[in-house]
């Protein structure tokens, strides 16, 4: 760290005048990073805060920051406790929770399943059409989700695909088998090719060589892709609000339901969204190094 | 004898080879069909009057459903918002951006656990953010933003429910977003960034303006050109935080074409007209990808 180059740090002990200047950028640094600080945390604090309180401390003037706690907005996400009257209408959280993890863990498998094969070829063979397909994979990107929300929403119905977990793994798919091919492919191309002919000549199929050799030195790579494709499904919103019904609701659905005509249930939708991003705070603290590499899908390391 | 049955081995042996990368890559393929095929049935839509109440109604129209988007006001207006809401988003979340990096690349205590925390807003669901403020942004004193604010003698402001309001609230809640994201690329450029130039300039006795304006900020450029391309697709196609917040109001003030799209297809059921909008917004987005690209070519180029 110290080698590399700190535009505003280091000692200039040449030009004393500046003495005062360097005083005054520390001075600008240290209070950058008290507004960053607060920036960052504050809403989550908010939110903490929001989910502890009941319907009467809520939106108060002045916002009350001292308050008796209650942990009645979770007890009624966990049991539905204020179901009552309007129980059909009202969300159900434990199902989408379990809704949630069905559906992104079934579509980071099946794309780990399809991916793995396919990333091997495009990182090891040479073959026609491989910049094609790599290119077409990557083209997802651009691509408007509602351009595919459209048509699929269509074709659900008349399959019967709609509201179904295996129709969103499937609709899944666009989120988490280009990525997981991209990801798997950068990873691969990191193994030196000499131990993979080297596992050759020692007599190892090309199975052999991907199950033997490979996978095992790209395991840290495999749980990367597998952790940031789970929390990509796990953010999705848009094609579960369309491709999914009330059975199928993930939490990032769900948690919007508790604003209806009636009313908006803040301290429920708190609970609710402390509840929906507690998962990914702890799985983003396992893969912190590699979350910009994930984002870029592989471009930037 | 031997040689003939050996030749015949090995082509056998090629041609599996050849067949081999295909074969691992069929499963991968059949699933890139069938997101293919609604894609492609999809832009067929987009030619035809397609209400999926009154399906027998359901005619090829050729153009008729992009040609109309002209006499449609909204369109317009939409349009104009997704490109304006794109440049104001890229601007303020890469200006801040650099700020970020800058601050988290020099020596401040508990730089460590800043650069934890700051990445923390990325990784849970936009619409999650977008509940989480809306919670904050109560139009009132009694929503603690408002409350914050009136300590520096602003606001209230009407977030939700005013126009300019809704703008800023939407543009507010996606920096906080992905302020993250950029900044964590322009970290990782200035600690790629190469020693002997600072060195030279500081030979040269100048200061920390003058070394940012005409040291770090050309070499950062490639960075600073990938950052902007990424945002601009991700902002270009804003869905999440505006259906959550304020669902393309308040007057339609904040309908970008993804949200216009979404209310053609899913609340008028008029599927072929809102294909269409969806078609115009990839394409808007691929000629900005592709603009942007060339720009990171030329960039990385002159740097390297």
């Amino acid at each position: 760290m110290t080698v590399q180059a700190a535009p505003f740090a280091g000692p200039e002990p040449r030009v004393r005048a500046r003495a005062g200047q360097r005083i005054s950028v520390q001075l600008a640094l240290v209070l950058g990073a008290v507004v960053l600080l607060f920036w960052t945390v504050f809403p989550f604090f908010w939110i903490v805060l929001t989910s502890f309180k009941t319907p009467g401390d809520i939106m108060t003037v002045p916002p009350k920051l001292v308050f008796s706690p209650t942990i009645a907005n979770y007890m009624a996400l966990v049991i539905g406790e204020q179901r009552g009257q309007y129980a059909s209408s009202r969300p159900d959280f434990p199902l989408f929770f379990l809704n949630s993890l069905i559906i992104s863990l079934g579509s980071v498998l099946l794309s780990l399943a399809a991916g793995i094969p396919a990333a091997y070829a495009l990182a090891r063979f040479e073959f026609p059409f491989k910049n094609a397909i790599a290119f077409v994979l990557m083209s997802f990107r651009f691509v408007p989700f509602i351009a595919f929300v459209i048509p699929l929403y269509i074709i659900y119905q008349k399959l019967g695909l709609y509201n179904t977990h295996g129709g969103l793994i499937l609709a899944y798919q666009l989120i988490t088998l280009p990525f997981t091919i991209w990801m798997l492919r950068s990873f691969f191309m990191e193994i030196p090719l000499e131990i993979q002919e080297a596992a050759k000549i020692d007599g190892c199929s090309w199975f052999g060589v991907l199950t033997r050799v490979v996978l095992p030195l790209s395991m840290p790579g495999l749980s990367v892709t597998m952790i940031l494709g789970f929390m990509f499904c796990w953010n999705a919103f848009n094609y579960p609000l369309m491709l999914a019904g009330r059975q199928t609701f993930p939490v990032t659905v769900g948690a919007i339901q508790f604003i209806s005509y009636e009313q908006v249930l803040w301290g429920q939708m708190a609970a609710a969204t402390v509840v929906a991003a507690l998962p990914q705070l702890l799985l983003s603290l396992m893969v912190q190094k590699y979350i910009v590499r994930g984002l870029t899908m592989g471009a930037v390391k | 004898m031997s040689t003939a049955s050996f030749t015949v081995q090995s082509r056998r042996r090629r041609r599996r080879e050849k067949l081999l990368p295909w074969l691992l890559l069929s499963p991968a393929l059949v699933l890139l069909a069938g997101m293919i095929y609604p894609f492609a049935l999809g832009f067929y839509y987009s030619f035809t009057a397609y209400w999926l109440q009154y399906p027998k109604r359901f005619r090829f129209v050729w153009f008729d459903n992009y040609t109309d988007l002209l006499d449609e006001p909204l369109f317009g207006r939409a349009f104009l918002f997704t490109l304006g809401f794109t440049a104001a988003a890229v601007v303020v979340q890469v200006g801040l951006g650099v700020a970020v990096a800058l601050l988290l690349h020099a020596r401040i205590p508990g730089r460590a656990v800043l650069r934890a925390l700051m990445l923390t807003p990325l990784m849970i669901p936009p619409v999650i953010t977008a509940l989480m403020w809306k919670i904050m942004m109560a139009s009132t004193t009694a929503g603690i933003l408002n409350y914050l604010l009136s300590f520096l003698g602003l606001g209230p402001v009407n977030w939700f429910g005013s126009p300019d309001g809704a703008v800023a609230s939407v543009l507010i809640i996606d920096t906080w977003g992905n302020l993250p994201f950029v900044s964590l690329i322009l970290l990782g450029g200035l600690q790629a960034l190469p020693v002997e130039p600072y060195e030279a300039a500081k030979v040269d006795g100048a200061g920390p303006v003058a070394t940012f304006r005409y040291v770090t900020l050309p070499l950062l450029t490639p960075f600073l050109v990938l950052v902007t391309l990424f945002r601009t697709m991700d902002s270009l196609r804003i869905f999440d935080v505006i259906y959550a917040t304020t669902q393309g109001g308040p007057n339609d003030a904040t309908t970008n074409l993804h949200i216009m799209a979404y209310q053609f297809s899913f609340q008028w059921y008029q599927m072929g007209k809102g294909m269409a909008q969806a078609i115009i917004l990839l394409v808007t987005v691929v000629i900005a990808s592709y603009l942007l690209m060339r720009l990171w070519n030329k960039a990385s180029e002159s740097t390297t």
